[in-house]
């Protein structure tokens, strides 16, 4: 029974096997970069994308934790804003090689690279508040009210910012003037990859609900 | 009637903020000195000579708004960490609605704000040599930036109260949120210092505003929770 439901793992860990090689194997060199530095793309922005698909995930999770005040959805948030965090990380180390390697300089102070520094903060200040907070459910109301908060501001900092200062950020896949300037096997490749992360993100996160769910459980037969 | 009684409730606990407020002076002491004392040693350590004149426009307006978020985390978190820590606040939630409550404490935050930025600004040109072309422009983004300031710190304030009232807390919350807001003024201000007129300041104006809307917009929905966990 568990074994047939597990199928999409398999075929998840295939798919991004074939995502790896196809970066490197299948994927042409891109032009105008620096040797075969462009190839980071197809893991940088999936990272990117799971870091902001967390962000919302979290925050759909904190909506509905104040609709019904379930610790199951406090459970959800926590885990969408952990995975956020790791994926952030991920992003900004790619991101950073890439510019190493580019502008021989780790951190350069792009607006991009700032909109990424300051989700690491919000995802910081969203466990800071967490820690600081002893009693569950005050714990859980005050950092989805900060979730919902944080988010509101975030397009300023996706979307404003980076088109207020220079940035030295290749074009982000769906370019200003809304068209797509990518070769069409990388393209390939980079969906391939986007679709990859996210089935990773719903696997590692559907793990830790189904572990907080059996804490909760626990805890409840305790109580009773 | 509705709308109206919420004004007449929230303009109550401004006036209770603002003689709760003049009998201790705290927020307003803590702010105004914290800023003064920031101010005379960025100018005596940098005065109006030490910055090159193409650097001048964007240096001093991220320094003064440095000195004015710094100041400004230093008093406005007192406005709900009072009320925890001389436990009047379940009389207050008895005495006003949530939507009053923090109507009043922003507007009273919102008060401080534009003190010190009344105190600081005229201050800091002078210390620093800051000659504004715009100064219409200035003081636009000045009360955009000041309602944009407040909205956020009153309700990360009014978080953190709930929490654990620390002082560090709050500039940790602030910060992510505050930072959008401050490259955007930073960017205004750097305008407004060197070009003439309201359009230069224009785009960084409408992204204040938008973000000041959505803050309160999200800080109206939010308290109710936040202040009856």
């Amino acid at each position: 029974m568990t074994e047939r439901k597990d199928w999409w793992k398999w075929l998840l860990g295939l798919w991004i096997l074939a995502v790896v090689w196809a970066a490197f194997f299948y994927a042409p060199t891109a032009r105008g970069f620096k040797g075969e530095s462009a190839r980071i793309v197809f893991f940088h922005v999936p990272q990117a994308w799971v870091a902001v698909l967390a962000f919302c995930v979290n925050l759909v999770a904190s909506l509905r934790y104040l609709r019904r005040h379930d610790a199951l959805d406090d459970a959800r948030a926590a885990a969408a804003a952990r995975l956020g965090l790791v994926f952030c990380i991920l992003a900004t180390v790619t991101g950073s090689l890439f510019a190493h390697v580019m502008w021989n300089s780790f951190w350069n102070w792009d607006p991009r690279e700032i909109s990424i520094a300051i989700l690491l903060l919000v995802y910081a200040a969203y466990f800071a508040l967490r820690e600081a907070i002893a009693d569950e459910e005050r714990r859980a109301s005050l950092s989805a009210a900060y979730a919902v908060l944080a988010f509101v501001t975030m397009p300023f900092l996706v979307f404003v910012v980076p088109r207020i200062y220079f940035s030295l950020h290749p074009d982000t896949i769906i370019n200003t003037k809304g068209s797509m300037d990518m070769e069409s096997r990388m393209f390939q490749v980079l969906m391939a990859s986007l679709m990859g992360f996210t089935g990773l993100f719903v696997w590692l996160y559907t793990l830790d609900v189904r572990a907080a769910r059996i804490a909760l459980a626990r805890r409840r037969r305790q109580e009773d | 009637m509705r709308a109206s009684s919420l004004l007449s409730e929230g303009l109550a606990v401004l006036r209770k903020e603002i003689t709760s407020e003049l009998r201790s002076r705290v927020a307003l002491n803590a702010i105004v000195l914290f800023a003064v004392t920031t101010l005379v040693t960025v100018a005596y350590q940098i005065g109006p000579y030490r910055i090159h004149e193409d650097d001048r426009p964007h240096l001093l307006s991220a320094l003064l708004w440095i000195i004015l978020f710094f100041a400004a985390m230093s008093g406005l978190s007192r406005v709900f960490v009072k009320e925890e820590d001389a436990r009047t606040g379940k009389t207050l939630r008895l005495a006003a609605r949530p939507g009053a409550v923090l109507l009043g404490k922003l507007l009273f935050n919102l008060m401080l704000t534009l003190a010190l930025e009344t105190v600081v600004v005229p201050l800091y040109c002078g210390l620093m040599g800051l000659a504004v072309r715009s100064p219409g422009g200035l003081a636009l983004l000045l009360l955009g930036g000041g309602v944009a300031l407040s909205a956020s710190a009153t309700i990360v304030a009014a978080i953190i109260a709930r929490a654990s009232g620390s002082g560090t807390l709050f500039t940790i919350l602030s910060v992510p949120l505050i930072l959008p807001l401050l490259v955007i003024l930073i960017q205004g201000t750097g305008a407004a210092v060197t070009a003439d007129g309201l359009s230069p300041v224009l785009p960084a104006l409408r992204a204040i505003v938008s973000l000041a809307g959505v803050t309160l917009v999200a800080s109206f929905y939010l308290f109710p929770v936040v202040w009856n966990d």
